[in-house]
């Protein structure tokens, strides 16, 4: 993460500085432009004036000859950079100033037709000029103002150099900026980095802190603090199970033991050899039995389950469950009933599924107090197929509603031996559902007990007709 | 009947030699993969109890030679509880069934009787064990004079203790053959305890001697007298 936060922090001033320099060359360029564009016209605007004033110096002679007077006020040709240019109507020069005679004459017959500006080249010199014809005295004249655009070049020559010089430096100086930002911006993630390596396994329950909550850095920690509670979950639920796991395998390794060596310390009767020899039994059972579930279960978590799953008739299944169940039920005076008005089809594997039905009708008859009622629910909304659970038990707390599926948890630690389950029973619903895509929870019933919630994607009836082809194959394979 | 048991665990192969003895059939041992296809091979067996992890040869790799030299002992295969993949394997490689350990003694006894009767025809048509006699045909039972109400479930199971009369019958056994689960689970086990016990007080009601016996740790045997 160190080695790729440099990086970041090049490329955002590296791309910082390219657009930079993108946007103020088009700047400058249009600035440049502008400006030019500015001072022409203004150069113009003179030259107009130029040409107004200096129509007041024309005026007729006694021998009706237009002549410039350039007596009544001060002299046009001591400026350098203006000049002056008049000529007769046949083509006759009047006057033509002392700037303005290195200047090419004009074609009349065009400078006749309409007063235009143009830009004139003479001997490394620029000049604007505007020509257009005139009436004095009631006699056509032709006349031409000048003036040097030496002073305004020079002008744009000036600011095109602060342009051209300022924008490199701009742009460095902004790249550095640029960077120093980037840096300040990206240092909390280094920061964060270095604070996250910190957070260890053992360490899971520390956190990481950010000065601003509400800013981006803010988010990415929280981002990353609640994957470390998640995985701080996940750790103490592994460990928890770890614990539950091997007290429950030392506790009938333990009996075991204690009856061996017990029975071997003193000579006793066959008969209290039998039953010593019975009670190991039943401890080896319980032990197998476990050992089962958990390799199962593994196999679950690692997901090499393979499944062959059908579109069955939800009811069935239910009615399948309570055939083998009720006998537990009657024994302890229980009603089990299935309320299934309509058919609910769902893909699924049957033998898997029918595990975690008949592990949750078992809870519920194994918890719901003698005489009451289980009731199975089959249902579907639209997309969903809904096996419900009722039992008039003692319900679950609900605080115990999200560990109840933990494998070993129980609401009563107390009864795990006697009621003779293995504690994995739900795990196993929870396990078989999952697989089958689908979700179980728990919630509680009205006015008491708890309802075991099983939900399945549902299918369409019109899958119905490939059931029978499944089973049949299942059939023959078996 | 003589029985080969190709097991490497000297323990189990003392147990499985014992339990064989015990039901009247003659065994041999072989402690090792190279041992037990030498043997199989040489001599004449009616049945295999082949383990699949041995050392040197696997019990697969025998059982695959001695299908090709044609050889069609009937062969029961032991797997470990993970090896689904050997099970079917086994299957597939002509073994006639499979015990997953740790097995339970009756049970292996009753597969090995089961497929060493394979073939023959069963031609029962009533089974009796002292007073009690069982009408396969009509699906009768009576106990003396009096005529035993029973479920079906309870004659299949009542069926199923005769025909292994005087020999003990493990829950998975009833589990597999009786109520024809996949698997043992914690409910079920609970279902066949109640079954049973309702059974018996059917069958051994009256003061009738009792017939059903439950063995502790082990399952149920259905025998005149003691267990």
């Amino acid at each position: 993460m160190t080695r790729s936060a440099p990086s970041i922090r090049a490329r955002l001033t590296g791309w910082y500085s390219v657009v930079l320099f993108f946007m103020l060359l088009v700047y400058a360029a249009a600035t440049y432009l502008a400006v030019r564009h500015e001072f022409f016209e203004q150069l113009e605007d003179q030259l107009h004036d130029d040409f107004e004033s200096a129509e007041g110096f024309l005026s007729p002679a006694a021998d009706g000859r237009i002549v410039w007077a350039s007596d009544r006020y001060r002299d046009p040709d001591e400026d350098e950079d203006k000049g002056i240019d008049v000529w007769a109507g046949g083509g006759e020069p009047i006057y033509r100033s002392r700037a303005s005679t290195s200047l090419p004459p004009i074609a009349l017959p065009a400078a006749a037709a309409a007063a235009r500006y143009e830009s004139l080249d003479v001997g490394g010199r620029t000049w604007r000029t505007l020509t257009a014809s005139t009436l004095v005295g009631g006699k056509p004249l032709v006349m031409r103002v000048s003036r040097s655009e030496e002073k305004l070049r020079a002008q744009l020559a000036e600011i095109l150099g602060v342009l051209v010089l300022g924008l490199p430096l701009v742009v460095a100086l902004a790249s550095v900026g640029g960077y120093v930002l980037a840096r300040g911006a990206l240092t909390p993630i280094d920061h964060l980095a270095a604070a996250a390596r910190r957070i260890t396994a053992e360490r899971l329950h520390e956190r990481l802190s950010a000065p601003n909550p509400d800013d981006e850095i803010g988010r990415l920690t929280a981002v990353i603090n609640d994957t470390y509670a998640r995985l701080e979950a996940s750790f103490d639920k592994l460990r928890r199970f770890t614990a539950d796991a091997s007290h429950e395998l030392r506790t009938p390794l333990t009996v075991v033991r204690g009856i061996g060596e017990m029975t071997l310390k003193d000579p006793r009767s066959p008969a209290e050899y039998k039953e010593a020899i019975g009670s190991i039994l039943e401890e080896i059972d319980r032990l197998t039995t476990l050992v089962d579930t958990l390799l199962r279960l593994s196999h679950g978590d690692a997901g090499t389950v393979r499944l062959s799953p059908e579109t069955l008739d939800l009811r069935n299944l239910a009615r399948d469950v309570a055939a083998s169940l009720g006998i537990l039920a009657e024994e302890r005076s229980q009603r089990l009933d299935i309320e299934a008005p309509e058919p609910v089809m769902a893909t699924v594997d049957r033998l898997v599924l029918r595990e975690a039905l008949t592990n949750v009708v078992d809870n519920a008859i194994k918890y719901g107090p003698s005489g009451s009622r289980v009731l199975i629910q089959v249902s579907a909304d639209r997309d969903r197929a809904v096996l419900e659970v009722r039992d008039e038990g003692p319900g679950v707390p609900p605080e115990h509603r999200e560990r109840i599926f933990d494998r070993f948890f129980r609401v009563d630690d107390g009864r795990s031996r006697q009621t003779g389950g293995t504690g994995l029973g739900l795990s196993i619903a929870k396990w078989a559902v999952d697989v089958n895509g689908g979700r179980i929870s728990v919630g509680s019933g009205v006015p008491h007990g708890s309802v075991f919630r099983i939900e399945l994607p549902r299918a369409t009836a019109s899958s119905r007709d490939d059931d029978s082809l499944v089973r049949t194959r299942r059939g023959e394979h078996t | 009947m003589r029985v080969l048991v190709v097991e490497d665990e000297p323990k189990i192969a003392a147990v499985l030699a014992g339990a064989l003895t015990g039901d009247h059939y003659e065994v041999a041992i072989a402690g090792n993969g190279e041992d037990g296809f030498f043997r199989a091979s040489a001599e004449v067996f009616d049945l295999v109890v082949l383990d699949i992890m041995l050392p040197g040869r696997s019990g697969l790799d025998i059982l695959q030679a001695l299908r090709q030299q044609r050889i069609h002992t009937p062969v029961l295969i032991l797997t470990a509880r993970d090896g689904v993949d050997d099970r079917v394997c086994g299957l597939d490689l002509g073994a006639d069934d499979y015990l997953v350990k740790p097995f339970a003694v009756p049970e292996l006894l009753a597969r090995i009787r089961a497929l060493l009767r394979r073939g023959r025809p069963s031609d029962v048509l009533r089974l009796k064990a002292a007073d009690l006699e069982l009408d396969l045909v009509a699906r009768r039972a009576t106990r003396g004079e009096r005529s035993l109400d029973l479920t079906v479930r309870e004659f299949d199971l009542l069926e199923y203790l005769l025909r292994h009369h005087g020999r003990l019958v493990s829950r998975e056994m009833l589990a597999h053959d009786v109520w024809r689960e996949p698997r043992r689970a914690t409910p079920l086990d609970n279902v066949i305890d109640v079954q049973m016990a309702r059974l018996r007080k059917k069958v051994d009601a009256h003061g009738t001697p009792r017939l059903i016996h439950t063995v502790r740790g082990v399952g149920f045997v259905l025998r005149e007298g003691e267990p």
